[in-house]
């Protein structure tokens, strides 16, 4: 299960009785501007980007791998009437990274941005494990 | 002659037995130590030096070698704790139990790999320097090893 889908389900219970509702699609561009920016108050959770690295390079060819993998996620909202319960939001979305099991590292960086009238939080997932 | 190039990954191999049949390269009944990360074969001889007045630099004669085989491996269970019941001893205890019991370890450390004509030095000494460490931007078990050898080094070729 990738875990794009893993956070997903936790999102969409999580924020179930929230302003805010998770978009099964990805953020792609439509009419040149990224769905998240047209669809306001809705979670688009981005694909997941895998890195894997060498972390001990063995003599036998069997090495242990370190398996980074990102997902991005974007939520807009009006920048001049955020929901009431955005707090709550941003935490349950932050929170929602311990829901990935099996990943000794998982980060959540969560940085704002504002572009007009729209409020954009993007979070950053970073989970790492090794085999 | 030729440079041996371990890339292949089957080149750098160590096994161990509690005798030299079990130890044997191209047997399978000793422990074949997976996970190497590096080894290293110490045979690094001790030196005495001496002068004399009808010379104007010092004389030196060898004294006999310090024999050591030092590496790191990536924690596998079995090899370090053991299977158990197992025909040779160090598969049975692994490298802990061998080290922890004093258990005199034959070992055959090959350059070249395990095909016929390949050449490996073999010998017999006691497993130490076990220091087992982990941490969280490490999570894997990794820890070094030692073999004192116990006398000299012996250089073959694989029959």
């Amino acid at each position: 299960m990738a875990i794009r889908d893993t956070l997903k389900a936790n999102l969409d219970v999580a924020l179930a009785s929230s302003n805010v509702s998770v978009s099964s699609e990805l953020p792609y561009n439509s009419g040149g501007e990224p769905l998240y920016f047209k669809n306001m108050k809705y979670l688009y959770l981005d694909e997941d980007n895998i890195e894997k690295t060498e972390l001990f390079n063995n003599l036998d060819n069997n090495d242990v791998i370190q398996t980074e993998t990102g997902v991005t996620g974007y939520l807009s909202v009006d920048a001049k009437n955020p929901p009431g319960d955005i707090d709550t939001i941003v935490s349950d979305i932050i929170t929602s990274r311990l829901a990935v099991t099996g990943q000794p590292t998982r980060d959540c960086e969560m940085t704002t941005e504002i572009d007009a009238d729209r409020l954009l939080y993007t979070f950053n997932f970073n989970f790492i494990t090794f085999n | 002659m030729a440079i041996i190039n371990v890339s292949a990954g089957s080149e750098a191999v160590l096994f161990l037995g509690d005798s030299e049949a079990n130890a044997n390269i191209a047997g399978s009944d000793g422990l074949s130590v997976p996970r190497m990360s590096d080894i290293t074969l110490n045979n690094s001889t001790g030196v005495f030096r001496f002068k004399t007045l009808d010379n104007t630099a010092e004389s030196a004669v060898t004294t006999p070698a310090t024999n050591q085989i030092t590496l790191n491996v990536v924690v596998d269970d079995a090899a370090f704790f053991g299977t158990g019941a197992a025909v040779d001893t160090v598969v049975g205890t692994g490298l802990f139990g061998c080290s922890k019991n004093k258990t005199r370890v034959y070992f055959n450390a090959g350059f070249e790999g395990t095909d016929s004509g390949s050449k490996f030095l073999s010998g017999s000494g006691f497993i130490s320097g076990l220091a087992p460490t982990v941490n969280m931007d490490s999570p894997v078990w990794v820890t070094p090893v030692t073999i004192e050898v116990d006398g000299d080094f012996a250089n073959s070729s694989i029959a």
